[in-house]
């Protein structure tokens, strides 16, 4: 089920984004106690007008649907745009005006 | 919550005395004593009943008899209507309002995400109010609800709004009534109906097959549309005038209804084979060597004479029995009549006096500094009471 929830607030010159992404985070050992296929969030991109602005590495030790919070320099109409990438090489993408 | 509820409703209405009084100084009728002052949230909405002596009261005056047992009255129409309040499934009771999703977002970031999370993800102790996987088995029940933690590192059900919830309607009386959880009923209509349209967009409910956009706005119409994912995961319908008959119907046949085989308590056969009973339980490891042993026998068991070993036998036993248990050393034996009636003629100030300081070869308090004066003091009235003459 293909869901990202990104909440963008610009304050003082500094846009808090709070994202949730939808995944079960499994790495290898634990889908195969689970008896699941191993699927997990493996990179996270955040882009803001096309700029670089957050950018990392996951694995299965974080928890399922997993919540970020990260702050940058920006202002209000810009484009945040959120890129996730797992461990199959899938990608997913959800963009939001900042507010 | 409801606890919650009633100190709000005391802590104003003495609020409202004290301004009340401090305001008008008696002057005003209304605040003269006996005279009941209708208020908002009152039991029965706030209607005044008149007792006896031109005073007045939240309650009606009950005439019936107190003697014997009675089945009290038929409620007024203004009590009946100020303890309607619920929502039912289908939507009776429902208030008019609207509100976006937008909106909710706004007012969840105030006032529900601290407690339940972010995105209603919980993970601060307070229900989880979203996510959660809506598959289905073939039999339309809810994959997740299935999980059992029979054992560690299980997984445990998920229950969200999104795969538990049956009804969406019930969710506007839940919030209602008892949401926020530091000040209930402080929310409006319109701003319940918008939390309730955040909630359900962020479980991706879908409404007329549509998903809900931050745009969309929730309506009493649109509401009582929703089929929520777990609407008939529930069983048996308990609601209704057939709800206590659907029950025991249900039960009468445990068999096919939860799976379980006919009880049986002894001399059960091992009809496992068959695919119909369950296995019999037994137990694996029995612990037998216990004592006392396990009996089927009804009987207490044999009474020990208890004797009581006062404070100062103890103390004398530990400090005094020494010398005092025997003549070896000159000092009055406990038991000996004669010896202690010399004694106890120099009088029990004085014996107690001697006990404390020492006399002849007795060091003071027997050589056990640490005793308090009115330890002694008991010691010396246990060994004279011990060597009277019993009757």
């Amino acid at each position: 089920m293909a869901n990202m929830k990104i909440k963008a607030k610009e304050k003082d010159g500094i846009v808090g984004v709070k994202a949730m992404f939808t995944s079960v985070m499994a790495d290898k050992e634990e889908a195969e106690k689970k008896k699941i296929v191993s699927e997990y969030i493996a990179q996270i991109i955040a882009k803001n007008n096309g700029v670089v602005v957050f950018e990392v590495t996951a694995s299965g030790f974080m928890s399922e649907n997993p919540l970020f919070k990260f702050s940058y320099k920006g202002k209000v109409g810009d484009t945040l745009e959120i890129t996730t990438t797992d461990n199959s090489g899938k990608t997913e993408t959800g963009t939001e005006k900042v507010s | 919550m409801f606890k919650l509820d009633l100190y709000k409703l005391i802590t104003t209405s003495v609020a409202l005395v004290l301004s009340s009084t401090l305001l008008y100084g008696g002057s005003d009728t209304s605040t003269l004593p006996g005279k009941y002052i209708s208020k908002m949230g009152a039991v029965d909405g706030g209607v005044i009943y008149p007792r006896k002596n031109g005073t007045y009261a939240a309650y009606r005056y009950n005439e019936q008899s107190t003697k014997g047992v009675n089945f009290g009255r038929i409620p007024t129409a203004n009590e009946l209507k100020a303890w309607d309040v619920d929502i039912m499934p289908d939507g009776t009771g429902l208030p008019e309002g609207e509100g976006s999703v937008s909106d909710g977002d706004e007012l969840y970031e105030k006032q529900c995400a601290s407690c339940h999370g972010e995105f209603g993800a919980g993970g601060h102790g307070y229900p989880t109010l979203t996510g959660g996987n809506q598959e289905k088995l073939p039999n339309g029940v809810i994959k997740t609800l299935t999980n059992q933690r029979i054992e560690p590192g299980m997984e445990a059900p998920k229950r969200t709004i999104g795969t538990y919830w049956p009804k969406a309607t019930t969710l506007i009386w839940y919030i209602r009534d008892a949401m926020p959880y530091a000040h209930p009923k402080s929310l409006t209509n319109n701003d319940i109906y918008a939390i309730t349209a955040y909630l359900l967009a962020q479980d991706n409910i879908v409404i007329d097959g549509k998903k809900m956009d931050s745009e969309y706005v929730l309506n009493k119409e649109k509401l009582m549309k929703i089929k929520m994912p777990n609407e008939n995961g529930f069983y048996p319908n308990i609601d209704g005038p057939d709800g206590v008959e659907n029950v025991r119907k249900f039960f009468s046949d445990r068999a096919k209804n939860i799976g379980a085989g006919t009880r049986c308590m002894k001399d059960c056969k091992d009809l496992s084979a068959t695919g119909k009973e369950p296995t019999i339980m037994k137990i694996d490891n029995e612990i037998t060597d216990v004592v006392p042993p396990y009996t089927t026998v009804r009987d207490l068991p044999p009474e020990v004479e208890n004797k009581l070993v006062s404070k100062a036998e103890k103390m004398y036993n530990d400090a005094c029995k020494l010398c005092h248990s025997s003549d070896k050393m000159g000092a009055p034996v406990i038991g000996d009549i004669e010896a202690w009636n010399k004694v106890t003629q120099k009088g029990f100030d004085k014996v107690v006096h001697n006990a404390i300081d020492g006399v002849g070869g007795m060091p003071p308090k027997g050589g056990f500094e640490n005793f308090t004066n009115s330890e002694v003091q008991m010691i010396v009235e246990f060994m004279i009471d011990s060597s009277k003459k019993k009757h």
